[in-house]
């Protein structure tokens, strides 16, 4: 499988090249084009290779998130059997995409919307406990992804990665996603105050050594900015 | 005239230079700038003979305005500025006859007289679909500008492709294309977020943008308060 990321930063697709077997998952709803000889199937996001067990959890999850988080449901898996074949994937926002390549043992957050695409036996699951950030509005709502491939993540905005040496804060509208090594905590930046009067939401506090992929935007903003200007 | 294209691929702007006498005829509300010999003309017709009931036509079914601007240079030559609603590229195809370009309606901005439009009705199957395809044919000679939502990929198509129908900018007579579901069965199409694309198949060029408004609207719409009824 052989990958470009082309149009970036602003309008990144992700351009892949299948060759006989070989396969690539993605979001609902990402496909902006592919060769006729590129088989799409949907299925639930139950992780790889999903028990009933898994299935079920995975429905009841995907509900959950459908009405708290807008997130879909399915997955569409791209497969092809000719020698080589094309398929385009593009997120809905403006942004750009993040590859990272995942090895047996790795573990990679992400916010919940930032899902593009992955290959091999990645697992792109919500993450345990995080259905008590579901309710929380503006909480961090991530998906844990484990397992082996490549591993497509898309931004609002320009992506910067950020080497964590001790500690860094980061606004949670900002993260793209962040390496499992590292310990986190959600709360304000400051005290009760600071959370109603700074203009700064919820805040991200990392601890240890990894990298944050912090994005230039955020998409809360933008719909903050623009509501009040909408006719009603 | 002379186009030039500037501040691509995120806001890119348009400036068009007319030769004294020469006219451009542009989208109403695309106007950013003009030198001041320039003669404005706000019409209903798209083209001669079209009339008013033309325009409506193009208006409801081709997805852009009702009138159209048309520009002419008196006594010297001078220039106009050009730029779409959304954040994105534009691209000038250079139409030389017999060739048609078929334009999704919202991609078009602004031909000289010496090109023609109509109005293409897709028929009843992609009105169902929801996915409003109708297509602007342009044929005729000269240049024709359009927009995008996101950058454009040009591509010269010799085979078969499927594409979204949310990413389709425009595409040439060569190439044919028919309305489908994006899987085998209705359900699969229907959930996998893709619902009707288009096959296309052909030769010729195609142009395709990066990003699908529909999507964006509805992954920023989620987030706005719900419309008051």
């Amino acid at each position: 499988m052989q990958h470009k990321i082309e149009h970036g930063p602003a309008f990144s697709w992700l351009r892949v090249t299948l060759e006989r077997g070989e396969s690539i998952r993605a979001e609902a709803g990402a496909m902006v084009m592919r060769s006729t000889q590129v088989e799409m199937e949907t299925h639930l996001n139950a992780g790889y290779k999903p028990g009933i067990f898994q299935l079920m959890w995975a429905f009841l999850v995907a509900l959950l998130r459908k009405l708290f988080g807008g997130e879909t449901m399915f997955l569409n898996d791209f497969s092809t059997q000719a020698a080589q074949a094309e398929v385009v994937l593009a997120p809905a926002l403006a942004g750009d995409i993040l590859h990272k390549r995942m090895n047996a043992g790795q573990k990679l957050f992400v916010q919940a919307g930032g899902y593009l695409a992955s290959s091999g036996s990645l697992n792109a699951q919500l993450r345990f406990g995080g259905l008590r950030t579901l309710f929380g509005g503006e909480g961090l709502v991530l998906l844990e992804c484990t397992g082996e491939g490549d591993l497509f993540v898309n931004s609002y905005g320009g992506i910067t990665p950020v080497e964590v040496r001790g500690s860094l804060t980061v606004d949670t509208g900002h993260i793209v996603a962040f390496d499992g090594s590292l310990d986190f905590k959600v709360g304000s930046v400051g005290g009760l105050k600071s959370l109603f009067l700074s203009g700064e939401g919820l805040v991200c506090r990392f601890f240890g050594q990894g990298t944050v992929y912090v994005q230039s935007r955020n998409l809360e903003s933008l719909a903050s900015w623009i509501s009040p200007m909408l006719p009603g | 005239m002379k186009f030039e294209l500037q501040y691509r691929p995120s806001h890119a702007l348009a400036t068009v230079h007319l030769a004294p006498g020469e006219t451009l005829r542009a989208e109403a509300s695309s106007l950013v700038s003009m030198t001041r010999n320039l003669q404005v003309q706000t019409s209903f017709r798209g083209r001669a003979g079209s009339g008013i009931l033309g325009s409506l036509k193009r208006g409801f079914l081709g997805g852009e305005s009702f009138f159209t601007n048309t520009f002419t240079a008196v006594g010297q030559g001078g220039h106009v500025s050009l730029a779409p609603k959304l954040c994105g590229d534009m691209v000038v195809h250079e139409l030389t006859p017999p060739e048609e370009l078929f334009i999704q309606g919202s991609s078009y901005v602004a031909a000289p007289d010496s090109v023609a439009l109509d109005t293409e009705w897709q028929g009843m199957k992609s009105f169902l679909s929801g996915e409003s395809l109708f297509f602007l044919r342009a044929y005729g000679a000269g240049p024709v500008l359009l927009n995008a939502f996101g950058a454009i990929q040009p591509i010269d198509l010799d085979g078969e492709l499927i594409l979204d129908t949310g990413h389709l900018v425009a595409f040439t007579g060569g190439i044919q294309y028919e309305i489908t579901k994006a899987s085998r069965g209705w359900i699969d199409s229907f959930l996998s977020g893709e619902g009707f694309v288009l096959r296309v198949w052909g030769r010729g060029k195609l142009y395709v943008q990066t990003r699908n408004p529909q999507e964006y609207g509805r992954s920023l719409g989620k987030r706005l308060p719900a419309r008051q009824a």
